[in-house]
């Protein structure tokens, strides 16, 4: 076959005898050039095998001998965004925070504003389609996202929020309030050594069990972050399964903390 | 002039007195078409039980047949029952058809061929085991494969490979007379929106032991009506269908890497073991995507590597059925230094052995421009078009032309499939320019597996659903 266009016209035509079948219409003739000469050298007793050797034959070729389509315009790039993405273990931190403590995301977000960071875009693109319906959450997400947010979802009408009411910028600043009982609410202001001395031994007593579990998650998530290496340690220490769990919590809030207070791990584009 | 045979002569080559009694009611000619016969052979087509019907044929010079229904006994009752048609004069002398005269022709060219041969299978020739060892390496610590096809004191595991050999040998003349039907009736056959046509031929497939063929049928259903031009995807895939049918009935004949690359995508497994055994490709191996897709009731993961020392590619398969675990081992962005075991004939896909290092992030990739990635692809696809995967790394735009979003560059462009996530990341990390990007070719447009930046690397390709698989 000498040349894309030729081939294309034959698998029109296989096509279209293809859809009636042999039966009601003949195969067409495939020339005599190279192509044609693979299906007439096999042996072919009836139109069907002749059809079937033709449609291998140009489907073989037609792989084979693909053509990119012309080069096309590239799009405009986005509004420019000076602050630099986050670094790569933050996104990768992000994921874990959504897997295993989902009540750390909107800190994780908060500090990404707060230390000037930008979404990775990968993280974007996830974050966005993860808050299409909160709306709080979703101007949070624009907000570390910044005009590349903006520019994607004109592109990609998907990311594109479920429905048009604003969001508080009061609530857009700040962390939501998670429910904590008094009694542990007063743990939040103390430093490492008091909070540990007074958590702790709740769970080597017993008297911490699963019914506390959620406002446990509450005060690790909202008490000062000082407080939670010591912490963790020490609920490492206590090894019950609940303890260890909110060790692991405690961790890595201090991890996802410290990396965004890193101030030169991202990287700029224009 | 040909010398008919005598009933009873007919009668002494059968298996047994009740093949003869099973052969009588198809000894009619109204079971028959294309009957004829010549001073060296008889042939017709019987209807019988399957779909199609049976091509039957018989040297009666040579005594030797060959017939496509499944029956293991020889000869079978459809061999037998033309015999006696022919031998009680109900059968008209005519010319060969092509296919009796390759057939004869074939035998003929064989000095060695034992006096009374069996031959299953259209196109088969008598050393259809030779071929197929191919694929099959002996294990040097196994003393049984060594025995050299055909020899005459073969053990109990030749005999089953010759089984195996021979039941996938009749499952590719099986789907070949199916492709050729559906040319027959053509696509507009109704039977074709029913999932039971085609599970029923992927269900004879797997009992021929041609399971990767079967796979590719049940997902070939899965495209019937699935878009505007079905009708065109459907018929590429059956003509490409026919290609793997006829060369795996001509193993023989093909160059090694070939038949093997030919066995492979007919079904024939390869035990992990003899892969292992053989000579490693030991490099630096850039993991540089990863793709998970579910089959059937399990997920796939492919993973995409790159040996910094010969740009070669390999491919490392891993497999989950529900709540089992994909292997996390390679992870995308890293580089490793070990051992790799490829599949025979140069294949892509290999195992992993060894490990001489930890894994390290890598620091550069470079990518292909567009035209450049068409004509490595289309080197590849040209030696097996069957073939519906393929790594590369490119240089280039995402841009949105024509209603679809394509990869572009100075040299032309190419559709992209992705859903919102990696297209938006994609378009993210690009931002108007072009990027490096490790994609998986397909023929109906590259897949994005991962972005490619100077200080990272973004994981983006298809994922496991994680409720189906484990820890993953």
């Amino acid at each position: 076959m000498s040349g894309a266009v030729t081939v294309d016209a034959i698998w029109r035509e296989l096509v279209t005898a293809a859809l009636l079948g042999t039966d009601r219409r003949d195969p067409p003739d495939i020339g005599v050039d190279e192509l044609g000469d693979v299906v007439a050298d096999a042996v072919r007793p009836d139109a069907a095998s002749r059809m079937l050797a033709a449609v291998g034959a140009v489907t073989a070729a037609r792989r084979a001998a693909f053509l990119p389509l012309p080069p096309a315009a590239p799009l405009m790039g986005a509004p420019p965004d000076p602050r630099p993405i986050t670094p790569s273990a933050a996104s990768a931190t992000w994921r874990e925070v959504v897997r295993e403590w989902p009540v750390l995301e909107d800190e994780w977000v908060l500090a990404v504003i707060a230390a000037g960071y930008r979404l990775a875009p990968d993280v974007l693109v996830e974050a966005l389609l993860r808050h299409r319906t909160d709306t709080v959450r979703r101007a949070r997400v624009a907000l570390a996202g910044g005009p590349r947010a903006a520019w994607l979802i004109d592109h990609l009408p998907a990311l594109a929020a479920a429905g048009s009411r604003t969001a508080p910028a009061e609530a857009v600043a700040s962390l939501p309030e998670l429910a904590t009982p008094p009694d542990l609410a007063e743990l939040l202001p103390l430093d490492a050594h008091s909070f540990v001395r007074r958590l702790v031994p709740g769970f080597e007593s017993g008297e911490y069990g699963q019914a506390h579990r959620a406002v446990l998650i509450h005060l690790l998530a909202r008490c000062r972050p000082e407080v939670l290496p010591d912490t963790a340690d020490a609920l490492a220490r206590a090894a019950t399964g609940l303890s260890v769990a909110l060790a692991d919590l405690c961790r890595l809030r201090h991890r996802m903390l410290a990396e965004l207070r890193a101030t030169s791990g991202g990287t700029a584009r224009p | 002039m040909e010398q008919r045979w005598s009933v009873e002569q007919v009668a002494a080559v059968a298996p047994s007195p009740k093949s003869v009694a099973a052969a009588e009611p198809l000894a009619v000619a109204a079971r028959w078409s294309g009957l004829g016969a010549d001073e060296r052979a008889v042939w017709g087509r019987c209807r019988g039980s399957g779909a199609e019907p049976y091509e039957t044929m018989a040297d009666h010079a040579g005594v030797a047949w060959r017939c496509t229904c499944p029956s293991r006994r020889h000869p079978c009752k459809h061999v037998l029952a033309l015999l006696l048609l022919w031998a009680r004069g109900q059968v008209q002398p005519a010319a060969a058809p092509a296919g009796v005269v390759s057939w004869i022709a074939a035998r003929d060219q064989r000095s060695t061929a034992p006096q009374t041969t069996v031959e299953r299978g259209a196109g088969a020739g008598d050393e259809p085991v030779a071929g197929l060892d191919r694929p099959e390496p002996d294990p040097g610590a196994d003393p049984a494969p060594d025995a050299s096809p055909g020899a005459p004191d073969r053990d109990a595991l030749d005999q089953s490979r010759d089984e195996r050999i021979a039941r996938m040998l009749e499952g590719l003349a099986e789907l070949d007379r199916w492709l050729e039907d559906r040319m027959r009736t053509g696509l507009a056959d109704p039977a074709l929106a029913r999932y039971a046509t085609w599970d029923a031929l992927a269900a004879r497939l797997v009992d021929a032991r041609a399971g990767a063929l079967a796979n590719r049928i049940r997902r070939l259903a899965g495209l019937v009506g699935a878009g505007p031009d079905w009708q065109a995807e459907v018929l590429a895939e059956l003509g490409l269908l026919h290609l793997v049918a006829q060369a795996g009935r001509r193993l023989p004949e093909l160059p090694g890497n070939l038949a093997d690359a030919v066995a492979t995508a007919s079904g024939w497994q390869v035990r992990q073991a003899d892969v292992l055994a053989g000579v490693p490709e030991t490099d630096d191996w850039m993991v540089l995507g990863r793709s998970d897709t579910r089959e059937d009731r399990i997920e796939v993961r492919r993973v995409w590597v790159r040996g910094v020392a010969t740009g070669r590619w390999a491919m490392l398969l891993s497999f989950a059925a529900y709540q089992q675990s994909l292997d996390d081992s390679w992870a995308v962005g890293t580089v490793v230094r070990a051992d790799l075991h490829r599949y025979p004939g140069d294949a892509l896909r290999a195992l992993a052995g060894a490990r001489h290092a930890e894994a390290l992030p890598f620091e550069r990739v470079d990518g292909s421009s567009i035209a450049d990635t068409c004509a490595s692809v289309g080197d590849r696809v040209a030696v097996e078009p069957w073939i519906e995967r393929l790594g590369a790394t490119v240089r280039a735009a995402p841009t949105f032309a024509d209603g679809r979003w394509l990869l572009t560059d100075h040299t032309g462009s190419l559709p992209l499939l992705a859903g919102p996530v990696a297209l938006g990341a994609l378009l993210t990390a690009a931002d108007g320019g072009p990027l490096t990007v490790t994609v998986e070719w397909t023929p109906r447009g590259l897949v994005p597996l991962t972005v490619h930046l100077d200080d990272r690397t973004f994981d983006i390709g298809p994922r496991a659903d994680p409720s189906f698989v484990g820890a993953a």
